[in-house]
């Protein structure tokens, strides 16, 4: 990468433009010689799974207003949620009680994050800033609030990579970047997209080193963390890609988007393998996760619903409805034992 | 709220929203219209002009549904979601309500939206349109315009912010009155009603949320184009990604699948929501054993974990308890710097960015530096590079050497080495295994049946309440529609297709229901997740006597296959409950015939708890001894549900003769083993391991569950020949099994005692069986007898579980 020291050069952004196009097009050919089969047939050998018995088992009320985002504890019963009102709160799932809530100076608090001890969050949205607050149900957790980042527009998503040291932001300005909890110091900034960054996941590997990250420009790439270099990128979505996930092969990733698709992106074979959609579906997708397995993906609508996909067989399982306005967030407990929604309608459920 | 914002960024639904409405409102194949004749005193016919037509039609709310689900061939429910959304966003509203935007599925009335009012179609209006619009109501007919009382607040608060521009807007609304006056009357009609549908999307009424409110972020409020401007750096930036993605090696898509679709047959049996968890599943049962059996750290990890750590070394070390024991293990065979390496290169890479320097000196000082007291084996080209990189401490300096430890040490050698160990072999086969519970205990909460007689505690009926919440799954079969006679009201058999809603849902499709449980379309299939209600099984309470039962698979072939087994169990349990407390102890006798190996095992457990920790010293070593015993042929006990007493005095003899020999050999172990290096170890070790491939066969010839192809593989050579061989070996090996994990739980007291005799007296057993009996829970369980007849029902239509 040579960005750096662009300098005068006679590379004009039309040239460079051209050049990339003709670049995407040996590349899809390359693609495509590889391209030998389908998702559906290779899976035709399972077994259907035409029953889901999934039904909300907690509703958790409180926030007054949207929620936007919400984080499973490690320890698989806390949830951590973040609303439009600016609250942050943090609930014990499993009792439905409120164990702290938070007043952030900023509505719209677009992220929030679970660190991987359970022993701090993170959060932010329109005020551009990442700030973590340290739990502890001795004192008010504002006391010890600290603020890590700050970017140079809102901060849409935020996730602890591994570490309760660091944390890993993606913003409205559309770059990534890797702060350093404890000094608030800058390791390592992500240039690429050419919008806003709406989303980020890890891979699921604890030595990973990579990402991937998801945004209004369309695009979905996977990123190393340690040089800041973009090292896969994947094209398809019509519109603002809203969420991504990793595979828990660390092998694919998972993407939802405002086109009110899905789809499945396969690291080796670089490419879309896969598309979950329906001539139904109309609307956006918000949040996908994968159960623990890889076999099933939950998405979020803003059509209010759940979709549960068979990832293998490219087909939907089921719906799930509850909620009463667009669902925000969603996410598999770290056992897999339940799925967590977040809603517009300001409260959080859990299904199980 | 900020409804301005709405021109902005228009999302990708609003075009196929927009196409589904114009192909709804399609002369020959849209929705059939409904409404003249009905209404011919609001609209009379007669003023329909033919440019209007689309507009005077009217629709009953089925009508639509019904098209929809044509259309798209989708379930009821579905479209009546679809319709909802539509309606929310005001392609089409109820005429006759004019507050709530709710699609009844029923013969009340809708009308299409005027395409000019369509959300987008316009500039968002402002503030001084609504102004307008609401002066010119207020000017209106009172009757039929009156403003509600949000309205007129609004409408004060705008005179009051728009003073200047008030006679401007005054003079804006009577324009509009007079044109107005022009229009026929039932032209009128309808525009008004328009209007009035249009604004109650951009101006809601307090408490409603608008569904074209967004996100209030900068770009989305920018106009077009979203993305930014393109440099020259972000095109060179592009160019760059692009060709390196062109030289990237990529491999067949069919290739790439169908590991993917291994992968997630692989860990179907470890996903809750597919496969469901033993013994519950917490948020459904109300019943915490299962977190608490797989806690991060646990003496005795269930089975399922310890065979999971078989599948990759990444399941090992990410999973605490994983770490720990195969720390352990590389510990005993002094090779465990390796890992600590490896741990301490993870911990330096999360460190905050204060203490990498101090952490790269001290992971440099203890691992690397020559003369180290854990000095790691690396090669020097490796080696070069950490020095390299030690002129600047980072925290990759050490990358490079923890990828040569991870791939060529830990990977390639200590895993595999560890998941062929006695001591995993051990792990698994004391590994808990919890059971579907077939019944109620008296502790934790417990979610129990409504048909429960007993006194449900206020927290279980709040919890049911919740859990009778809103909500609604549908899944395939979409049955037929129902006929003519349609109730206004959403009904009963409605319900029973379409899945469930209702409760304080105020969408339309609620219905409150709280018999769904009973509707047939819910029977359970077997092979996915469904405990519902707790069940508990004796595996529940191990911790209140000994460590949870450590079932020895060899012997209990009828246990292992879960449902069959459970069900016998269900059948000797109720027996025992059937009969009153005096008798338990006698009522015990059954089960324990049936689980005879579980229990002889655990005896045997108890025998050999003192040796283990001194012959922890090299485990290669015990492995040979444990071969060479294994060559005396032992009668192998069999599997049926033979008295247990002949079987362990058996196998006792026999574990105590392995006992001295171990106490014999450790004598020369000591002497000669002490400092040996992992080098020496790990060629000692090969030896062994031809022998102790076979071992990890266990699951496969056990005839238990799938084995892991990670196992298969490592196994399939040996396992025809050694078969025999292996099975006494098994037996053999059985008491380290234990030893190691019991011998650390502190809960294994009553056990621990007998070994000190050695050869613990026969009686001395079954009292303890008795006590652990006592010490279970269910005390009470007579007066909860019909709750577990009832349940057992259940649990066999579930078939699976």
């Amino acid at each position: 990468m040579t960005s750096e020291v662009s300098g005068p050069s006679v590379d004009t952004v039309e040239s460079l433009m051209k050049e990339a196009e003709t670049l995407k097009i040996k590349l899809e050919e390359e693609r495509q010689k590889l391209n030998d089969v389908t998702l559906a047939s290779v899976a035709e050998r399972l077994e259907i799974i035409n029953y889901m018995n999934i039904k909300p088992r907690r509703t958790l009320k409180g926030h007054q207003a949207k929620v936007l985002c919400s984080d499973w504890s490690p320890d698989k019963r806390h949830i951590v949620s973040s609303s439009q009102d600016g609250k942050m709160i943090i609930w014990d799932a499993y009792t439905t009680n409120k164990e702290h809530a938070v007043t952030m100076p900023t509505t719209w608090v677009m992220a929030c994050a679970y660190a991987p001890s359970g022993n701090l969050v993170a959060c932010g949205g329109l005020d551009n800033k990442v700030t973590v607050y340290p739990l502890s149900l001795d004192e008010d957790v504002t006391l010890r609030k600290k603020t890590v980042g700050t970017h140079t527009s809102y901060m849409s998503c935020c996730i602890f990579p591994n570490s309760d040291q660091q944390i890993l932001t993606g913003s409205g300005d559309s770059t990534c970047a890797l702060w350093d909890v404890e000094s608030g110091q800058l390791l390592q900034s992500f240039h690429g997209h050419s919008a806003d960054v709406m989303t980020i996941d890890l891979a699921p590997s604890e030595t990973g080193n990579t990402f991937v990250s998801g945004s209004c420009d369309k695009l979905v790439l996977i990123w190393d963390m340690r040089s800041g270099h973009c090292v896969q990128s994947f094209e398809g979505h019509e519109s603002d890609v809203n969420s991504v996930k990793f595979h828990p092969s660390g092998d694919a990733v998972a993407t939802g988007s405002d086109d009110s698709t899905c789809r499945l992106f396969d690291l080796r074979a670089d490419k879309e393998v896969a598309t979950y959609s329906k001539e139904s579906i109309i609307f956006g997708v918000n949040s996908v996760d994968f159960s623990v397995s890889g076999r099933l993906l939950f998405s979020g609508y803003n059509d209010y619903t759940v979709n549960v996909w068979d990832t293998l067989k490219c087909v939907r399982v089921c719906l799930l409805y509850g909620h009463e306005n667009r669902v925000s967030c969603l996410q598999v407990s770290p056992d897999g034992t339940a799925l967590s929604t977040g809603s517009w309608d300001s409260t959080l459920r859990v299904w199980a | 709220m900020e409804p301005d914002k709405e021109k902005c960024h228009r999302p990708k639904a609003f075009d196929k929203m927009e196409g589904l409405v114009r192909e709804m409102q399609d002369a020959e194949n849209g929705v059939p219209v409904r409404s003249q004749k009905l209404f011919l005193t609001s609209i009379p016919s007669a003023f329909m002009g033919k440019s209007h037509q689309a507009h005077h039609r009217l629709h009953l709310g089925y009508d639509l549904i019904e098209w929809l689900m044509e259309r798209l061939s989708i379930e009821e429910s579905e479209a009546l979601n679809l319709a909802n959304q539509l309606c929310q966003y005001g392609y089409f509203f109820p005429v006759s309500d004019s507050k709530n935007l709710v699609v009844k599925d029923d013969s009340s009335l809708y009308r299409f939206q005027s395409p000019y009012y369509w959300p987008y179609a316009n500039k968002a209006p402002d503030n001084i349109d609504y102004a307008v619009y609401l002066s010119k109501r207020s000017m209106r007919n009172k009757q039929r315009h009156a403003l509600d009382d949000h309205e007129l607040e609004t409408l004060g608060n705008l005179r009051k912010n728009l003073a200047n521009k008030w006679d401007f807007i005054t003079i804006q609304a009577e324009e509009q009155v007079k044109l107005g006056k022009v229009l026929k009357k039932g032209e009128k009609i309808i525009s008004d009603s328009q209007e009035r549908a249009y604004w109650r999307i951009h101006r809601p009424p307090p408490g409603q949320i608008s569904s074209l409110e967004q996100c209030p972020v900068p770009p989305r409020s920018r106009n077009g184009n979203r993305t930014k401007k393109r440099t020259v750096e972000d095109g060179k930036r592009e160019v760059d990604i692009l060709k390196a993605s062109l030289s990237r090696t990529r491999v067949k898509v069919s290739q790439a699948l169908e590991s993917m679709v291994q992968y997630v047959e692989t860990y179907s049996e470890y996903d809750p929501i597919i496969s469901g968890t033993q013994p519950s599943n917490p948020w459904v049962s109300e019943d915490l054993t299962y977190w608490q059996l797989n806690s991060p750290l646990v003496e005795i990890p269930t089975e399922k974990r310890v065979k999971r750590w078989g599948l990759s070394m990444e399941e090992l070390v990410s999973d605490p308890t994983g770490l720990q024991e195969f720390t352990n293990y590389l510990r005993k065979e002094y090779s465990h710097e390796n890992i600590r390496f490896w741990m301490a290169v993870n911990d330096l890479r999360r460190s905050a960015q204060s203490q990498i320097q101090r952490k790269v000196n001290e992971i440099f000082e203890e691992f690397l530096a020559p003369g180290a007291p854990c000095e790691i084996n690396i090669d020097g080209k490796t080696m070069e590079r950490v020095h390299q990189e030690m002129r600047s401490p980072s925290r990759f300096t050490f990358d490079s050497a923890q990828d040569h430890v991870y791939t060529l040490l830990l990977k390639k050698d200590c895993y595999p080495r560890f998941i062929r160990s006695e001591h995993y072999k051990n792990l698994l086969a004391v590994g808990i295994q919890p059971t579907t519970k077939k019944r109620f205990f008296g502790f934790g909460q417990q979610k129990k049946k409504t048909s429960t007689s007993s006194a449900p505690n206020p927290a279980l009926l709040q919890q049911q309440q919740q859990s009778s919440q809103p909500c609604g799954i549908s899944t395939g079969a979409l049955s037929k529609r129902r006929g003519s006679d349609r109730s206004l009201s959403g009904s009963a058999h409605e319900l029973a297709v379409s899945g469930v809603r209702g409760g304080d849902n105020r969408v339309p499709h609620s219905h409150s229901q709280s018999n769904l449980s009973d509707i047939p379309y819910r029977v359970k299939k077997p092979g996915i997740a469904v405990t519902s209600g707790a069940s508990t099984s004796e595996d529940v309470c191990p911790w209140e006597a000994h460590g949870p039962e450590p079932r020895s698979r060899k012997n209990s072939t009828q246990m292992d296959s879960g449902s069959s087994a459970s069900d016998i169990c269900v059948a000797v349990q109720v027996a025992a409950e059937v009969t009153d407390p005096k008798v338990k102890k006698a009522g015990h006798l059954p089960q324990q015939s049936t689980m005879d190996g579980g229990k002889s095992s655990r005896k045997l457990s108890a025998v050999c708890c003192i040796e283990p920790r001194r012959a922890s010293v090299s485990v290669p070593i015990d492995r040979k001894i444990f071969e060479e015993v294994s060559k005396v042929p032992t009668p192998t006990p069999a599997p049926t549900p033979t008295p247990p007493v002949p079987n362990k005095s058996d196998v006792d003899n026999k574990s105590e003769e392995i006992c001295r020999t171990f106490r014999k050999s450790l004598s020369v172990a000591g002497a000669a083993n002490a400092p040996t290096i992992s080098v020496s170890s790990a060629t000692d070790d090969g030896d062994v391991l031809q022998e102790a491939g076979a071992d990890v066969v266990d699951p496969k010839v056990d005839g238990a569950e799938d084995e892991k192809p990670m196992e298969e593989r490592l196994s399939a050579a040996m396992v025809e020949e050694e078969e025999d061989e292996e099975q006494d070996h098994k037996r053999r090996t059985e008491p380290e099994v234990v030893i190691s994990r019991l011998a650390l739980a502190p809960l294994a007291e009553p056990d621990s005692e007998s070994p000190i005799s050695e050869l613990p007296p026969e009686p001395n057993f079954l009292s303890e069986e008795a006590k652990s009996n006592d010490v279970c829970p269910w005390e009470d369980e007579e007066t909860k007898c019909n709750v577990d007849g009832s349940f057992r029902k259940t649990y066999t239509t579930l078939g699976f579980l």
